[in-house]
């Protein structure tokens, strides 16, 4: 049972300048490729400090943003919507690989 | 003797791409190093086709009418393994997609098309976009003439064109040259129909204002019969009086066809008339040279008329039932006997529409090179086309094919289904359409079955903005997302072909994503038990319309 599914919890999140990659704003300021390296918002005021912190931190990266996520018994948190589970994530099929031919 | 059958790059050409790589070249070393922000930096990676999407850059490379050659999807392999994760997508509008694109490497990417005659100019932003053509051109039974000639003067004309290069929203052209239409003309911005009058004389048949979308609209024809040479002076008054009127004050109410709705078909007409009386006779009135030359560049290869009946194609048609199904799907007739045109279709059992490995391109590359005058077309339907095949090199054309995975015998049927990327990748998606098609395409990978069923067009779009064609499929499927969850809207009775161009009709309620297949199932079943003999999937629907197949949908799901 997930400890909140509100949505009052947020991580910020962006694409990183060089390559597009998703990454994550960590306690330490830096940009995470990982989401459970993310700084978690609690609240709506942490999550406005959050964000400022973001676009402080946004050389390298492209457009910060808020991302409402949820957080399990084992605290490990999950982003409540289905493109945000999918940025996260990624794809949700198997792509082909580069030397493959034919689609396994 | 050239290299290709279609037209190359001259000085010009080159010099253009060229300078435009280096341009690009700077804006991402001035973006990379800081001196240019997101804001401005946006527009300028976007005309070089350079998306940022979900996880990724996605750089959108143009195949100009479709058309490759064997030396060219080479490159495109090699670009995609060397700055890409070794696939790309091929679209509806017969381009590339390379989804995982690094900015740093960008213009490396772009530099490597270059060498082949190729860039991603204008694959983005509110500009004439890559023009596209029938995939069967130069080599259809049933042409007038080759539209290629005409797409080439149409990309000649609006490449970097700087009264268009911001118009209110994109702009989409395709032409056919046949009367079976197989470039969806109805349904661009302006779709050009090349016909023969009763003098004897090839012009075009004029379509302003179709699109899907948000808001699909079938074109309306603004001239019956225009004079070629005439081409370029009329799109430019059409442009014209769309960059007048067109709205830009409302991104969804800004495409051409919203114009023609809200002022109709006649005023259109009339407004595009009185400019195009203006510049008629200008130089935009196409010398019978110039006409020549880049109708000389599209020569067809030196075929030599061949055998119809090859005995080996036959007996192999007795042994193998699967070669026997494919000729009957994925060939069709040549206009030079003892030739076929083969289709490569690039959506086997429970793949990715439209994806080829670097791999894969490459095979696809070395069988044109032995068997197809080394060249390719993409269709928008997303698959590979070989052009000029030998009857008699059909066996061997097949069995390279399928070791490619690339022999599924499926064209046109309930697997060869069209889909967008979907939420996999696209920032615009709200739900994802490429899963959905996988498991449609399990479901009925049964190749008797899908034979059984016969033609039936699926066509999937993860919006509303429809790259995957749904308001023209058959059966077509628009993902939508309600309060987080994915649902999927059924419509049926859509259609492209020429004469029958016909938008879909929405069936009821979106289903579940998990209950897509059983939807697309109690439709085929449906049909299959009310079918009369030699009637379509979309025959029967329109004969009985949509209640009995609602009724078992909706039962089902």
């Amino acid at each position: 049972m997930a400890k909140n599914l509100s949505g009052d919890l947020r991580v910020a999140s962006a694409n990183r300048l060089v390559d597009g990659m998703v990454v994550f704003l960590d306690d330490a300021g830096q940009w995470a490729e990982r989401l459970d390296r993310a700084a978690v918002a609690r609240d709506t005021r942490s999550a406005e400090i959050l964000l400022q912190r973001a676009r402080l931190e946004s050389f390298g990266i492209v457009e910060p943003f808020l991302v409402a996520v949820s957080e399990g018994e084992d605290g490990r948190i999950e982003p409540l919507s289905l493109r945000e589970k999918i940025r996260a994530s990624g794809l949700t099929f198997a792509a082909i690989a580069a030397e493959a031919v034919r689609y396994a | 003797m050239p290299d290709t059958h279609f037209y190359r790059y001259d000085e010009y050409d080159r010099r253009l791409v060229g300078e435009r790589v280096e341009q690009f070249r700077d804006q991402v070393r001035r973006r990379l190093a800081g001196e240019l922000t997101e804001e401005q930096f946006k527009p300028l990676r976007l005309t070089n086709g350079l998306y940022l999407q979900l996880h990724a850059y996605m750089l959108r490379i143009a195949i100009p009418y479709g058309t490759l050659s064997s030396r060219q999807l080479r490159k495109l392999a090699e670009i995609s393994r060397k700055y890409d994760r070794g696939y790309g997508h091929f679209t509806t509008r017969q381009n590339l997609q390379l989804h995982w694109i690094k900015l740093e490497q960008a213009p490396d990417a772009i530099a490597a098309l270059a060498e082949v005659d190729m860039h991603s100019i204008q694959t983005s932003g509110n500009c004439v976009r890559n023009t596209t053509a029938d995939h069967f051109a130069g080599a259809a039974v049933d042409e007038i003439e080759d539209p290629r000639v005409w797409c080439e003067i149409v990309r000649q004309w609006s490449t970097l064109h700087p009264e268009f290069s911001f118009l209110p929203r994109k702009f989409k052209i395709a032409i056919t040259g046949s009367p079976n239409d197989r470039a969806a003309v109805r349904v661009h911005d302006i779709g050009l129909r090349l016909w023969r009058n009763d003098q004897g004389e090839v012009g075009f048949e004029v379509i302003v204002g179709g699109g899907l979308g948000r808001t699909p609209m079938i074109g309306k024809t603004l001239r019956e019969f225009l004079p070629k040479d005439e081409l370029l002076a009329y799109l430019e008054a059409t442009l014209r009086v769309y960059n007048r009127y067109g709205r830009r004050d409302n991104l969804f109410k800004a495409r051409i066809k919203i114009l023609v709705h809200e002022i109709g078909a006649e005023k259109m007409c009339e407004e595009v008339e009185a400019e195009y009386e203006s510049m008629k006779d200008s130089a935009l009135r196409l010398a019978p040279e110039t006409i020549e030359a880049i109708a000389g560049q599209f020569a067809p290869p030196p075929l030599q008329p061949g055998r119809t009946r090859v005995p080996e194609v036959e007996a192999l048609k007795l042994e193998d039932r699967n070669f026997a199904l494919w000729l009957k799907s994925n060939v069709a007739p040549h206009r030079v006997p003892g030739h076929a045109i083969v289709t490569a279709s690039l959506k086997p059992a429970g793949a990715p529409p439209g994806d080829a490995s670097a791999a894969q391109m490459e095979g696809v590359a070395d069988i044109a090179d032995a068997y197809s005058q080394s060249e390719i077309r993409v269709s928008h339907e997303q698959n590979l086309v070989l052009p000029h095949v030998a009857i008699e090199d059909l066996p061997a054309v097949y069995r390279a094919l399928d070791r490619l995975g690339f022999a599924e015998a499926n064209v046109g049927k309930i697997t060869d289904i069209i889909a967008c990327p979907g939420l996999d990748y696209c920032a615009l998606a709200n739900a994802r359409s490429i899963p959905v098609a996988q498991r449609i395409s399990r479901h009925f990978a049964a190749l008797s079955r899908q034979h059984d069923i016969g033609d039936l067009k699926i066509k999937i779009s993860g919006c509303i903005n429809a790259c995957g064609h749904h308001h023209v499929g058959h059966i077509g499927i628009l993902g939508v997302d309600k309060n987080g969850i994915e649902l999927y809207q059924i419509s049926l009775g859509g259609d492209v072909d020429f004469g029958r161009t016909a938008l879909g009709t929405i069936l009821g309620p979106a289903v579940p994503a998990e209950k897509i297949v059983d939807a697309v199932d109690a439709l085929v079943a449906t049909y299959l038990e009310a079918r009369s003999a030699g009637e379509r999937f979309v025959d029967t629907y329109r004969r009985l319309g949509v209640q009995p197949f609602k009724d078992r949908v909706y039962a089902a799901v």
